[in-house]
């Protein structure tokens, strides 16, 4: 077949690969252009952190010169006197975030393990998608209902209960102690515990997901129970994934600011009763901040923040590390 | 295998599976409960102060009767600003971290570090915003308050982002640069029109989680009972107009800030909503 | 296929010859993921103490036909058998079957290796504790006898704490082996076991299910016709979700009577 195939004539060829030099010389100009704007964007992220750390120390330097180490053990909350101490805002939070975690996990695993293993395969998707939704409920939303539906319930049906029912049992009778306020520290345990279930359970469940199939099967297949496979199989497999998970949880119930500061009561104290009102470290700040007078003041509440701040970036960072151990795991 | 002996231990096993399936079952329906609690009482309530009002009237002052419309043009201004802040450093930072530096330590190290800026606190956030820029001004602003939530969108950004280039194949990527194409028309021409629609939910994601934010407005943008288009004052919010209305006294401003509740719950459930579709339609790549 | 072919097959399957017992009989089975009908028709005897194979082309069903078997498939929704499957005379298909007890009687060994996230010794023992309740002593001894009947004794008494996923792929096969005989059941089904595993670990296993056979009733999957031929007594070949023929191992690689059968063991396709 013989189509005339033109060829390009020579000096237009010069000139051809003359223009794509040019252009391929600009072309290299934009992608290096392009490169150091990408890599410095993503530079600009470490900055961030840097900075947010930088700027909580500088800001909080005043308190720790005026109060050293003393800060953290001292109860005092005084703007008049300008003393002030840690003890307690670190105190609720650590409880608060605690109460959450020991309701929360074992309900979220139990919501994850019903949705994997026994929900029937139709209504999976649904609920599914509903618990990712609500996670993603602002925590205003939660710090509202707290306080104007669940603490009067609570105070009303429930606290006395407790108060009355452990009046007698050593220890139990002073952590339960009264009177029932509705709001403190239990009920903002509780409220915490809501907000992270939706959150736990959908790690745990993507999780389980990473179980090869062949594995469950080989367990079935000896004729274990469905309990037994989760218990022996699943649970072992995926349990540095699962800490990660309740890791996570718990680093977002300690960085919680409005589900806890509507319900927490506000008081400076450390008492043995859960049931009294106390104060979180991002309740203190978010309560506090707009009004406080005098730098050593402020810079007691920025002392407060990076305190919050250095506690939640170690248990993100370890709950990070165990996660990323289970990502590789899945992909062998 | 001895019969009898086994059958009374597949009896206290079967017994086991039971009683293990039904705890499951009642977590899933306890917790499951609360949630959808927590959810009728908000619409219940907040549905009982829903009138054209809120959407056309000022905040009132206490006893006084009015809406939310400030606060809500309020909380729409600083979402724009924080989107259009934080959208294209989390996007450059994501592409850098999936196209130039996919093998790079640097990339390890920034993955790491944004994955721990998303579950951050954002109160601290508010902090970090209020010394560099509050402070430095000498008052409150809308500027801050964009700040502060551009703060809180970038990871979610630089995450989605870095996921979404990620799953385009790199048979695409070496189709073009085949035909001698330099690496930033590759990226821009086709990795991110593969992954367009996916960067555009992330943005969304980005926007519900600020929707709501609180903390990180209180001590930036502060709160404004007037509507103001002034960004260098402060500037009302839906979530601190709740934050203040609901832990007054007055009956009126309580009523308000349930119906500024529903109206944040319901944007936040319709752009995850949203957000899911797209990601939906989006999976036959 | 003949009709008269077809009776002869169904005749053939429907009485044993001599000194063979039936120990899993199937009859009329079909099997459907949702419309699409995998299995159509399958009827095939596996004999006690005998070693059969299945054998055909991927895709042709004969790893669902042994799923079907111990009910695997019952994990996950959209499948369906229907047909029997007798088990020494029960069904095993028909809803009152207790799926566990079934699955004592009916081991399993899958493609890839799949250690309990355990140690070695808790690999076995696990399943042994699921059903008795032994001293000490005793369930060393199971442990240790399982592991002998595995092959992998002498390579691992030494070091029975490790994780069972210490071991190479080849010997975590053998664990999984030494696992299902542990329970002591009555089947074995080996669905393609060598396939991702080496030439030596492959000669391992296969000497290993010689031994076996005298204790325990073995269907094997296996798209190494070779491995058939070597192992196994009797070789079913199945083609598109059909019993295409059965008969002894010798007879279908020598003088088979199908020329689909002929065609696949000289390799005009595969």
């Amino acid at each position: 077949m013989d189509m005339a195939l033109q060829s390009v004539p020579v000096a237009d060829l010069a000139k051809e690969r003359a223009d794509r030099t040019r252009v391929l010389r600009r072309f290299r100009l934009g992608d290096s252009t392009f490169r150091i704007m990408t890599q410095c964007s993503a530079i600009a992220v470490l900055v961030l952190l840097a900075g947010v750390i930088l700027s909580l120390v500088i800001g909080s330097l005043p308190a720790w010169k005026a109060f050293g180490f003393g800060f953290f053990t001292s109860e005092s909350w005084n703007p008049v006197t300008e003393k002030f101490g840690a003890a307690p805002a670190i105190y609720g939070t650590l409880l608060t975030s605690f109460l959450a975690m020991l309701i929360g996990v074992p309900v979220s695993l139990g919501i994850a393990i019903f949705l994997t293993e026994i929900c029937p395969e139709r209504l999976r998707r649904p609920i599914g998608i509903a618990v990712e939704l609500l996670a993603g409920i602002p925590s205003i939303i939660y710090g509202i209902w707290g306080l104007f539906v669940f603490a009067p319930w609570f105070q009303v049906h429930v606290q006395p209960l407790f108060i009355d029912g452990f009046a007698n049992i050593p220890v139990l009778n002073q952590l339960f102690a009264g009177p029932p306020y509705g709001i403190g520290m239990l009920t903002a345990g509780l409220i915490l515990a809501v907000m992270v279930l939706p959150f736990i359970t959908s790690i745990t469940r993507e999780v389980f997901e990473t179980v090869p199939p062949v594995l469950k099967e080989a367990a079935y297949g000896i004729g274990c129970t469905r309990w037994e496979v989760m218990r022996r199989v699943v649970i072992p497999y995926t349990r540095v994934g699962i800490i990660g998970g309740v890791m996570l949880g718990l680093g977002r119930a300690l960085g919680e600011t409005m589900a806890v500061t509507f319900v927490i009561g506000n008081a400076h104290r450390i008492v043995p009763s859960i049931l009294a009102p106390g104060t979180t470290i991002s309740a203190t700040i978010a309560n506090e901040f707009t009004e406080a007078v005098g730098d050593l003041y402020t810079s007691s509440l920025v002392a407060l923040g990076l305190i919050l701040f250095i506690i939640t970036f170690i248990v993100l960072a370890a709950a990070r590390l165990m996660l990323m151990r289970i990502e590789k795991k899945a992909g062998t | 295998m001895a019969l009898p002996q086994v059958m009374r231990r597949y009896a206290g096993r079967r017994r086991s599976n039971f009683i293990a399936t039904a705890l499951s079952i009642g977590a899933a329906g306890f917790g499951l409960t609360w949630l959808f609690l927590i959810l009728t009482v908000l619409v219940i309530k907040g549905v009982g102060g829903l009138n054209l009002a809120v959407f056309t009237e000022m905040t009132p002052p206490p006893g006084g009767t009015g809406g939310l419309l400030n606060a809500i043009v309020g909380s729409l201004i600083l979402t724009v600003l924080a989107v259009l802040f934080g959208t294209p450093l989390g996007i450059l930072a994501g592409t850098y971290m999936a196209e130039y530096g996919r093998y790079a330590k640097l990339t390890m190290v920034v993955r790491f570090i944004n994955d721990i800026l998303l579950s951050a606190p954002s109160i601290v956030v508010g902090l970090f915003v209020y010394e560099i820029m509050v402070a430095q001004m000498g008052h409150f602003s809308a500027w801050a308050g964009a700040v502060a939530l551009a703060m809180l969108v970038i990871p979610v950004v630089v995450r989605t982002t870095e996921d979404m280039l990620l799953l385009v194949p790199n048979t695409l990527r070496e189709a073009s640069s085949a035909l001698g194409l330099p690496r930033w028309i590759v990226i821009r021409d086709v990795a991110y029109r593969a992954a367009r629609a996916g960067m555009i939910t992330g943005v969304l994601l980005a926007v519900a989680r600020i929707t709501g934010e609180t903390a990180p407005l209180l001590f930036t943008a502060l709160n404004n009972q007037f509507f103001s288009w002034n960004f260098n004052a402060p500037m009302s919010s839906l979530p601190v107009v709740i934050f203040q209305f609901a832990l007054s006294p007055y009956e009126d401003w309580q009523q308000l800030a349930w119906t500024g509740a529903l109206l944040i719950t319901a944007t936040v459930l319709g752009l995850s909503i949203l957000a899911r579709t797209l990601a939906s339609k989006m999976v036959p790549l | 296929m003949s009709l008269a072919i077809q009776t002869e097959l169904k005749e053939k399957a429907a009485t044993p010859a001599e000194g063979l017992v039936d120990k899993v009989t199937v009859r009329h089975l079909n099997f459907y993921y949702g419309q699409y009908r995998a299995l159509a028709d399958i009827n095939v005897n596996l004999y006690l103490n005998k070693v059969t194979a299945f054998i055909g082309p991927s895709g042709c069903g004969k790893s669902t036909l042994l799923r079907i078997i111990n009910r695997i498939y019952d994990l996950y929704p959209n499948q369906r058998a229907d047909g029997e499957v007798l088990l020494d005379g029960t069904n095993v298909l028909s809803p009152k079957q207790d799926l566990n007890l079934l699955r004592a009687k009916v081991g399993m060994v899958f493609q890839k290796p799949t250690p309990f996230p355990m140690t070695i010794y808790d690999n076995i023992a696990f399943g042994v504790r699921l059903y008795e309740q032994l001293p000490k002593a005793d369930l060393d001894a199971r442990v240790e006898d399982s592991l002998r009947r595995g092959a992998l004794w002498d390579e691992v008494k030494d070091k029975l704490d490790a994780s069972g996923l210490s071991l190479s792929g080849g010997q975590q096969q053998r664990l999984c082996i030494a696992r299902t005989v542990a329970i002591r059941p009555e089947v074995i089904l080996l669905d393609e076991p060598c396939s991702a595993l080496d030439p030596i670990s492959t000669a391992k296993i296969e000497e290993l299910i010689d031994v076996l056979k005298r204790d325990y009733t073995i269907a094997i999957v296996t798209h190494n016709m070779q491995q058939a031929a070597r192992t196994s007594d009797y070789t079913a070949f199945m083609y598109l979700g059909e019993l295409v023929e059965f008969d002894n191992t010798t007879q279908i690689f020598t003088n088979p009577r199908m020329e689909r059968t002929q065609d696949y063991i000289t390799g005009r396709f595969g």
